[in-house]
């Protein structure tokens, strides 16, 4: 879809907004197709070829110096779901209280194009099929059993508004991802992109089925503190925490951000550069926000030192800083939020990274971790998919998971190394994030378990 | 027959002529009504709605499953079509077939009782609550943030099967809560009632939100927060604990519920959500907590977030026990599991709407009663820490190891309480935990709390539950610094 030409989505944002009564008008538009194989050791286990709409209309009415506002939604393009939408909001706006900090919606705007890769959103069952085939063959070769997701996602989004908005985008997503358990341990490996030709299943097998091999037979390991190499999924675990709650000026505004106070401090080593950026070749977005606003990118770590946070329109003009255009589908509880974070590469090769390990751990990857304190961004959760010991600067043996208790702050502050080659890594909870792996010492591990 | 039935009904029909061995069909009609008041700005308004048509079928022993918006019969069969062409394009790669268990086709309704309408009462009464409830928590100046929140829905859905299964059923819930955040000495404490994220949810009508009594809690919320900012941290070591109703539901859904699916056991789950440690070989003989813990599933429970007429799968509701005087008994499944280990199919595959694949789901799952009274087991209690409200929640993969914080605790020293402890977090592992609970209050402390962020499955779909409980004691247990 091009930025030149409305699309149907723009093009039924528009009549919306032209249908509605409202002094202020706003009309987002996604559809969202999406088809997905799970399997395990018997093939497939469940799939799905879907689609869907989303129309959220938001309407808005002057009160005094400021709006009443209100905003409905319905799956539906059919005229009369959208007509009983736009009169619900409408019925909504009536009766809510004014909001004086509000303002005049934006006008027009360019945004960047952005495209969605022809070969993911066209991908078949069959080519998915195959996928699994390898994985579960290669598995039973081994006697290990599979657990995956093959996923292939295309999302268009368009936003038009009263004030002359129209921004229309799209994005694709292809991955594929394997779990493989032994005896009494396992491994995992993922590759996920915007465009599914670039996805190397094989490689993905043949990763996951080494690191399973390798997890069995753990040994114990007492709690403690260790110099730790995270890959990128174990990064992203901890990472995507400050994308969640941190590196937003609503926090930073009400006192719970770890910026709080500090931007412009150099908190962490110079090898540490986090970068919000819609743009990242690896995994582009759509480069707009829930306004329509254009994404900029923004520099949240330079060189260790703390800047940001991203804004949005209201917390921009709130807190005397530039629209960085992170904002949520207004109006919102929650506040902009940095969804597209990488990590700068540094000159480590992986390889380099675990010979930097005297005595310490190698973790492909935390399992269910959850913040304790926002203010460091005090997080815990558990090792998975493959833990070990490293000595000597090589991998020794596997180790039975951990449980690690650390702050976000605290292990950025630690960073020894950071690795040469970005993945894009997801985690158990919402997002991604594209990083290298790091090395960082004094990690804190609080407790055991039996596998 | 109503025209979803029809539609439902249209489905089937086409998928089982392009193929299928087996299809059912759901036409889901969903409303919701999403208020939240953020420091006394209405941030939330919001009506979403949606519809569509889920159609899932067997070709050749593998499941197809395809989902469309805008109802139409021709949308119908273009479901069913392109399910079956994913059952077939994947079937080759299936290693052995899909058997179901055996089950009557159910021809049924089930609409949940209601004393007051929700959608029926005016927005201004709605809004004129949530004012008075957020007016209630302001007065303090290290108060940062104050939250009420009011989130309505009903959920209406026809499903269809080819065995001659023909269900309606309508399924209305509600909830709110309020929450309040204080920040001050370097610390940020939240406390919210009546429990955490979003309040308490049932399925009920308006008439549970007015019995939540929000304005009547405000201010104890704001002096609370206010207090645990200069509160002792709850210090490290091992002591009694009591866990108040509504943290303990969490502690039931993650360290029995998840374990107990039976999806999730056979490794099916472990590509995202995990596995679990509470495998086959257990069942009937695995002390999986003290005499008195006795765990009960329930989808008939009067009010449970997942009370129902029917499961996905069109299998009526059921109640049996999962622990049983602390022994291991009885798993979640579906036809699906029930079929692959010739159990019985306990009406737990559900799906989030029309877009997602059923798939097992924790129902309503209560620790019973027990006959104490909360003062004579603070009491009791010589060296201990009562925590209430779910802060943080961590658990392994396996829901063995796991470590929680609540909002608040209360030192209890010879029976007393005594001071307010900052950031109670203690771990550990389920059966010791579960094996320490010496203690149960009685019904009149009993009731359920409702879970409507329950996350599982890959993509991840939330399903909604309730948990019944009573405070209770756990002895000895590991509070981390």
């Amino acid at each position: 879809m091009s930025a030149s030409s409305d699309g149907p989505l723009l093009e039924l944002a528009r009549r919306i907004v032209a249908a509605s009564p409202a002094e202020e008008t706003e009309v987002i538009i996604e559809r969202e197709r999406d088809a997905f194989a799970r399997f395990a050791e018997t093939g497939p286990t469940q799939s799905a070829d879907r689609e869907r709409y989303r129309i959220s209309v938001r309407v808005r009415t002057r009160a005094g110096a400021g709006y009443r506002e209100a905003r409905a939604m319905t799956g539906s393009t059919d005229p009369t779901r959208w007509r009983a939408a736009l009169e619900r909001a409408l019925l909504l706006a009536r009766s809510s209280p004014v909001d004086e900090e509000a303002f005049a919606l934006g006008g027009a705007i360019d945004v960047r194009p952005s495209t969605a890769s022809a070969a993911t959103l066209s991908h078949s069952f069959a080519s998915k099929a195959a996928w699994i085939r390898t994985a579960v063959a290669r598995c039973a070769e081994r006697g290990l059993r599979p657990a995956g997701l093959t996923r292939t996602t295309g999302l268009e989004r368009a936003i038009a508004n009263s004030a002359g908005r129209a921004v229309q985008g799209e994005l694709s997503r292809a991955s594929f991802d394997l779990t493989v358990t032994g005896t009494d341990g396992s491994g995992r490996a993922d590759a996920t992109s915007f465009d599914v030709t670039r996805v190397d299943a094989e490689a993905v097998v043949e990763r996951a089925v080494d690191k399973a091999v390798r997890a069995q037979n753990p040994v114990e390991l007492a709690a403690g503190e260790y110099a730790v190499v995270l890959e990128p999924a174990a990064v992203s675990s901890i990472l995507l925490f400050a994308s969640y709650h941190g590196f937003g000026a609503r926090e930073v505004d009400e006192q719970s951000s770890f910026l709080c106070g500090r931007i412009g401090e150099r908190l962490f080593p110079e090898a540490i550069t986090i970068v919000d950026d819609v743009a990242e070749p690896l995994l582009p977005g759509i480069p707009f926000d829930g306004e329509g606003n254009p994404k900029a990118a923004v520099t949240l770590v330079e060189r260790g030192t703390l800047r940001g946070p991203v804004t949005d329109r209201h917390y921009a003009r709130k807190l005397g800083l530039p629209c960085t255009g992170h904002a949520r589908e207004q109006p919102n509880a929650d506040g902009p939020a940095a969804e597209n974070l990488r990590v700068q590469v540094g000159r480590t090769s992986r390889r380099d990274l675990i010979a930097g390990l005297d005595r310490g751990l190698l973790v492909t990857q935390f399992h269910y971790t959850n913040m304790i304190e926002p203010r460091d961004l005090t997080l815990t959760g558990m090792t998975r998919n493959g833990t070990f010991w490293v000595e000597g600067g090589e991998v020794k043996h596997a180790v039975r998971n951990l449980r690690f208790t650390e702050s976000l702050t605290n292990a950025l502050r630690n960073v020894r190394a950071v690795g040469d080659v970005a993945h894009v890594a997801g985690a158990l909870f919402d997002g991604a994030v594209v990083t290298p792996p790091l090395l960082i010492d004094g990690y804190r591990f609080t407790s055991t378990t039996d596998f | 027959m109503g025209n979803d039935t029809k539609l439902a009904r249209a489905a089937v029909d086409a998928a089982l002529a392009a193929g299928a061995s087996y299809a059912d069909a759901r036409v889901n009609r969903l409303l919701r009504e999403e208020l939240g008041l953020r420091n006394g700005k209405l941030e939330t308004a919001r009506s979403p709605e949606d519809e569509g048509l889920g159609v899932r079928v067997l070709v050749d022993g593998c499941w197809g499953f395809a989902a469309l918006p805008e109802l139409s019969e021709s949308t119908a069969k273009a479901a069913a079509r392109r399910a079956v062409r994913a059952g077939q394009e994947l079937g080759g790669a299936r290693t052995s077939a899909v058997r179901l268990s055996a089950e009557n086709g159910h021809v049924g309704e089930y609409t949940s009782p209601v004393e007051i309408d929700p959608f029926s009462i005016a927005l201004t009464d709605k809004l004129d609550l949530m004012r008075r409830a957020d007016e209630s928590m302001q007065g303090a100046a290290e108060t940062v943030v104050r939250e009420v929140t009011l989130s309505l829905r009903r959920e209406e859905q026809v499903q269809v099967s080819s065995e001659g299964a023909e269900i309606h059923q309508v399924l209305v819930r509600s909830g709110a809560g309020i929450s309040t955040t204080a920040a001050a000495h370097g610390a940020v404490e939240r406390r919210s009632w009546p429990a955490s994220f979003g309040g308490n949810y049932r399925s009920a009508g308006w008439e549970f939100v007015l019995a939540q009594e929000l304005p009547e809690h405000g201010a104890r919320m704001r002096d609370e927060s206010v207090a645990l900012c200069s509160a002792d941290l709850c210090p490290a070591g091992e002591r009694d604990l009591i866990l108040m109703g509504n943290q303990l539901m969490l502690q039931i859904h993650e360290s029995v519920g998840h374990p107990n699916e039976l999806d999730r056991v056979h490794g099916h789950e472990v590509d995202l959500a995990g596995g679990s440690f509470a495998t086959p070989e257990k069942l009937g003989n695995y002390r999986y907590g003290s005499e008195i813990v006795q765990l009960v599933a329930d989808s008939t429970v009067a009010g449970g977030l997942d009370t129902r007429g029917f499961d996905d799968d069109g299998v009526a509701s059921k109640r049996w026990h999962v622990v049983e005087d602390g022994i291991f008994q009885g798993y979640h499944t579906n036809r699906e599991w029930a079929g692959e280990t010739s159990t019985e199919c306990t009406a737990t595959n559900r799906a989030e709407g029309w877009f997602h694949p059923p798939i097992i789901r924790i129902t309503n799952l209560s620790l019973l009663p027990g006959t104490w009274t909360l003062p004579d087991l603070v009491a009791d209690t010589e060296d201990g820490v009562l925590c209430d409200t779910v802060k943080m929640w961590s658990i392994d993969q396996m829901r063995v190891n796991f470590q929680f914080t609540t909002e608040l605790g209360w030192e209890i020293k010879n029976g007393e309480r005594t001071r307010l402890l900052r950031r109670p977090t203690y771990q550990g592992r389920t059966r010791d935990f579960w094996g320490s609970c010496d203690a149960i209050c009685d019904e009149n402390h009993w009731q359920l709390w409702g879970v409507t962020n329950c996350g599982k499955g890959n993509p991840m779909q939330v399903a909604e539950m309730s948990h019944g409980a009573a405070p209770a004691r756990f002895r000895k247990v590991t509070f981390v610094g």
